[in-house]
């Protein structure tokens, strides 16, 4: 057996063994009349290495100063974030494109070390722009075994034109570092087709987070 | 599946030497986990039963998922236990917790700190890992361990079992011996 077979051979086993917690997702395009024009579901591959990292500030109650290292999603890093009341906030309000749910134009395959979408949607309704609506919440709920909630946001187009090739999604979370809030990359998916959305109509993203005991 | 938690227990005699090592993937990351997740990600509370066994709830807060642990503290990081009972998601706390001390079938708890996140290719490893010593004049077989954390309710601080795991070969630690568990998140890309 060759070392990358071992290697695929350790990673199938360890991922066999610890598939109790799971994150999905599925896009909806619909017009503007509602109706669907385009989805897909299917499983995240995504989180990255931020969202370790802020755990870890949770975890190891990183104080002020304890040299807690985040890369932020404008590409600077963060080298005094601690521990906070704000680590993973994603409940975005509505034109806030600075957290939450994301959507971008980038194909890019994950990497561990992304730090942010590859080519992110502002808010607007200029070419190009998206209407960011409210990043919420279903509560906990608890079926048999499993314990899940869902997050959602729905990006309306007004910018006058179809708006296409969207081919990547993600969360931004927040944090705090040096006093002020700060932004990172819970995790990103890239999808398997390109979606299009027609003017006037919109997309909406929800995330299912289950764990399943 | 790009996110997974697993064990590794290891006991030592009290020469240093290894007499067993289990390393297996973890299937028990809680219900409780997720509703402190959930309190911070949408920055609200939520319903939670803490290892004290009332339901005092979890808001979003800075102290939650604290399981740093000082020597001693047997009621916040790794713990462990003889329980065998099944995990359930609802669980919040061991079945049969092994408390602090050199009585009958107590350990001495270590301190824990929770190392640094490292990335190796396309993974990224937060290792904790806790040592507990047998000082009791006799053997203690483990059959279970998990996490404990600080959490806050809208109103009283507490704890909370966010992982529980029943080990699949129970562990003999003989008298003067320690058992030590690590416990990795690691998500790949």
């Amino acid at each position: 057996m060759t070392e990358e077979q071992d290697k695929r051979t350790e990673r199938t086993a360890i991922e066999a063994l610890s598939s109790e917690a799971r994150l999905s997702y599925k896009v909806e395009v619909t017009d503007k009349d509602g109706r669907v024009v385009q989805c897909e579901e299917g499983p995240s591959h995504s989180y990255v290495r931020q969202w370790n990292e802020i755990l870890h500030l949770q975890a190891a109650a990183i104080y002020i100063g304890g040299g807690g290292t985040v890369k932020m999603t404008d590409g600077s890093t963060e080298s005094n974030a601690y521990y906070s009341v704000r680590s993973f906030a994603s409940n975005a309000g509505i034109g806030v494109d600075r957290s939450g749910l994301r959507v971008g134009k980038d194909s890019t395959p994950v990497s561990i070390n992304d730090y942010a979408l590859g080519a992110p949607i502002a808010q607007g309704t200029g070419l190009d722009q998206l209407e960011h609506q409210l990043t919420y919440f279903t509560a906990p709920s608890v079926v048999g075994s499993t314990l899940s909630f869902t997050m959602q946001r729905s990006f309306v187009n007004h910018s006058g034109a179809a708006i296409s090739g969207i081919q990547e999604i993600g969360n931004y979370i927040e944090f705090t570092g040096s006093m002020l809030g700060r932004v990172a990359l819970g995790f990103r998916d890239v999808l398997v087709s390109s979606f299009s959305i027609p003017d006037g109509g919109a997309i909406t993203v929800t995330y299912t987070l289950k764990v399943i005991a | 599946m790009n996110r997974g938690l697993w064990y590794k227990v290891i006991v030592r005699d009290r020469d240093g030497k290894v007499l067993s090592c289990e390393n297996r993937g973890s299937r028990s990351m809680l219900g409780n986990w997720y509703r402190i997740l959930y309190a911070h990600m949408a920055s609200t509370s939520t319903s939670l039963v803490h290892t004290s066994g009332n339901s005092w709830g979890v808001i979003n807060f800075g102290d939650n998922w604290k399981f740093v642990a000082a020597a001693n503290e047997d009621y916040i990081g790794i713990v462990i236990g003889t329980g065998i009972a099944a995990v359930t998601i609802d669980d919040y706390k061991l079945d049969s917790q092994i408390m602090q001390g050199t009585g009958s079938g107590q350990m001495r708890h270590l301190a824990s700190t929770p190392g640094w996140p490292s990335v190796a290719g396309s993974s990224c490893d937060f290792l904790a890992s806790r040592t507990f010593l047998n000082n009791s004049g006799g053997p203690i077989t483990v059959r279970e361990s998990g996490i404990y954390c600080r959490v806050k309710g809208p109103t009283y601080y507490g704890y909370a079992c966010i992982v529980r795991d029943i080990l699949a070969t129970p562990q003999d630690v003989p008298d003067g011996g320690s058992i030590t568990i690590d416990y990795t998140l690691r998500i790949t890309a």
